[in-house]
């Protein structure tokens, strides 16, 4: 670093037009970011080395649910690594999409690019998914989402996606059937953030709210409306006796907040895209009684995932966020479905091998259907209690049958 | 829509409308001075709104604060905004725009130095402060204040309202009743010859820059606490205020004031209506359809005239 430094400055003091003391030294910082920061290899394991990318929020706005994910990805690999169990190394590879449509693209492509990516855990949000999956077929590349639920994405019939969770018809049903199953509601409001996953969520949800019976109603609000005001007071003065909020935890904050000022007393219950902590700090106690579905489970407080929960703990000095178990998961699937293929790895063998597979990982069994679908169905209830989001239990257990 | 839904509906824009019209008086005092459509003031609105954050993360409100308590953590984020926001400002009218006027550069290069301004400081800002959305520290609980013909009023909204007033009346008096005030209608009117008369035009678009920097960032403090702050959070309102100072009449601070209203109550009742998903729709169809009946806006280009 200091040589880079050193380099620069004499030719700094050569040239001293104006235009050039602004430009040189941000030339310099450039040349110094790419030249001067090589990160190193992880080194560990021997023979072969593959990538395993993971595509998915790590900056903007949805970044706390994009690193629960990576973090689960990059334990995998470490301790594949680390195991010594196998004859091939692997690296991670991020691909950025900021969980946003227009940034999904180049998120795939580099990790189409590198030649040495085998498989990839992503797209963590459906937007992105729709645009990613296409490019990810062409290419031959398995892509396995722990995440993306839009219910219609394995209806297009992209080539190499596999869903490794159960999707929103599961999610929209499950929330129906427990608001059926409480007495005092008879009313209620569907809600979506005009994204592919909030939409496909309440349309989900609003069948099925009809086919119990209930009195259903649908609004849509933009995730980035400026007052959420306006929409508290439309579901105070619909008078419902229910709220269901189809999208993310960031809209969610400031609406729960208008929402319990607006005096809205209902049962709010919202689906995977707002079960992070992340909505508590952003709403404070605003969020208390809120109801959070998920496909996933509580690493924490399963048993089948507490040791997992310690490592993660360790490794990250943070327990294990939503769906950062299920990530761990698929990336070792995808370790394991590698190692299956002795040697012969290719990006068609390894999307074959997976497809076809299945695999018992810590949170659920894996295995798909011919659409790339998840096979098996289960959500998980959580609430809000006291500033914590505390776990409830199996919606089909809760709601008996 | 009985008569206490429509009390309901204008309280909730004029709540919005008051932010829109502090934001574009910025809008329109630069415009008015050096007829350039400062887009990076979205960014000076930001800034206020981690004004607020930044203090009051500093300070740590407390957990169930007293009245008094309550008005000085308002006060402290209200004076957090302004000076962040006056200060971005500033920076923003040195850094970027005096290099450019003191080099005559063409119109489009101010306009293209004011997006790049912008890019340029909300992307800073998600690099320091992060790319999430952070809630303001609660400083009081929001209860309602009173309660009029059915409509309950907020703490939040008493508080926007009426700081909104406040800055409003004053950027009247200073604008029209002060020595800066008189500055700035010399230089609106006609640069050359306000600095024939000895009225030193630099500083005085300085001082313009700094007044709607302080406004902008106050509002991005009050903008925050009824919603949340993020590095992006001035593109939409900035943009809205935008066109409210053009509704008004580009360059007119009561212009600004009265298109600012006008949308949010507009957008406001859209979406009653409507829905949430119609905003914007109707709001914009009313600036289409108020331009094409007067291009120079409801009130016309007036900072020159003593507005």
């Amino acid at each position: 670093m200091p040589t880079c430094l050193g380099s620069f400055q004499g030719v700094y003091q050569v040239l001293n037009k104006s235009i050039v003391r602004l430009a040189i030294p941000v030339a310099a910082g450039a040349l110094l970011l790419t030249a001067c920061s090589d990160d190193g290899d992880g080194g560990g394991g021997g023979g072969d080395t593959y990538k395993i990318a993971y595509q998915g929020p790590l900056s903007g706005q949805n970044v706390a649910l994009g690193e629960n994910m990576e973090n689960g990805v990059q334990l995998a690999i470490k301790e594949a690594n680390e195991s010594g169990e196998y004859d091939f190394t692997i690296e991670y590879k991020p691909a950025d999409d900021q969980g946003a449509e227009g940034q999904s693209t180049s998120a795939a492509q580099s990790a189409i690019d590198d030649p040495d990516v085998m498989a990839v855990v992503g797209p963590a949000f459906s937007g992105p998914t729709f645009v990613a999956a296409p490019l990810y077929g062409q290419a031959g590349l398995a892509v396995v989402s722990a995440s993306a639920t839009n219910p219609t994405i394995t209806e297009e019939g992209f080539p190499t996606f596999l869903r490794a969770v159960p999707n929103d018809n599961a999610q929209g049903s499950a929330m129906a059937r427990f608001l059926a199953s409480q007495d005092d509601v008879e009313s209620v409001m569907v809600i979506d953030d005009v994204t592919p996953y909030g939409e496909g969520l309440a349309d989900v949800a609003m069948e099925e709210l009809e086919a119990a019976g209930l009195q259903a109603q649908r609004e849509s609000v933009p995730a980035d409306t400026v007052d959420y005001g306006s929409a508290a007071r439309t579901v105070t003065s619909a008078n419902v006796d229910a709220l269901i909020y189809a999208g993310y935890y960031e809209a969610l904050g400031p609406f729960a907040t208008r929402l319990a000022e607006a005096g809205f007393e209902g049962i709010g219950i919202s689906g995977d895209g707002s079960n992070d902590d992340e909505f508590i700090n952003l709403a404070g106690g605003a969020s208390e009684g809120w109801y959070l579905t998920c496909p996933c489970t509580d690493a924490s407080a399963e048993e089948a995932t507490q040791d997992f929960a310690d490592r993660y703990q360790e490794e990250y000095g943070e327990a294990p966020g939503t769906y950062s178990a299920e990530s761990y998961d698929v990336a070792n699937m995808i370790i394991q479905t590698i190692a299956g293929l002795d040697g012969d790895v290719n990006r068609q063998a390894v999307y074959e091998a997976l497809a076809s597979g299945e695999y018992e990982g810590l949170t659920k069994t894996f295995s798909f259907t011919d659409t790339g679908e998840f096979e098996n169905e289960g959500i998980f209830l959580y609430q809000v209690e006291e500033g914590v989001r505390g776990y409830v239990g199996n919606v089909d257990e809760l709601v008996g049958g | 829509m009985s008569l206490s839904d429509s009390w309901d509906v204008l309280v909730l824009g004029l709540v919005l409308g008051s932010l829109y019209a502090v934001i574009a008086i910025g809008y329109t005092l630069v415009y008015g001075v050096l007829q350039l459509l400062n887009f990076a003031h979205s960014e000076v609105f930001m800034a206020g709104g981690f004004g607020g954050v930044i203090a009051l993360t500093i300070v740590e409100p407390a957990v169930d604060p007293s009245g008094m308590q309550s008005a000085v953590y308002v006060l402290l984020g209200i004076c957090a905004g302004a000076i962040l926001g006056g200060t971005i400002a500033f920076g923003l009218e040195k850094a970027a725009y005096r290099p450019l006027r003191r080099r005559n550069a063409p119109r489009l290069v101010f306009l293209i130095t004011a997006i790049g301004a912008s890019f340029f400081l909300y992307n800073l800002a998600g690099k320091l402060f992060g790319r999430y959305p952070i809630a303001m520290p609660t400083m009081y609980e929001n209860k309602t204040v009173f309660t009029v013909f059915g409509t309950r009023v907020s703490i939040t909204q008493l508080i926007i309202v009426g700081a909104a007033l406040v800055m409003l009346a004053a950027v009247d008096v200073i604008v029209n009743r002060t020595k800066l005030g008189s500055g700035i209608r010399a230089v609106a009117q006609d640069p050359e010859v306000a600095s024939l008369m000895g009225v030193d035009i630099d500083k005085v678009v300085s001082r313009t820059f700094v007044l709607g920097g302080l406004l902008g960032g106050v509002a991005g403090f009050l903008f925050g606490t009824n919603l949340q702050v993020e590095y992006t959070m001035g593109f939409l309102p900035g943009i809205t205020a935008f066109a409210a100072a053009v509704l008004g009449g580009i360059g007119n601070v009561r212009g600004a004031v009265l298109g600012g209203l006008l949308l949010g109550v507009v957008e406001a009742f859209t979406v009653e209506i409507w829905s949430d998903a119609w905003r914007y729709v109707g709001a914009f169809a009313v600036l289409v359809l108020v331009l094409m009946f007067r291009p120079t806006g409801l009130l016309g280009e007036r900072v020159g005239r003593a507005a």
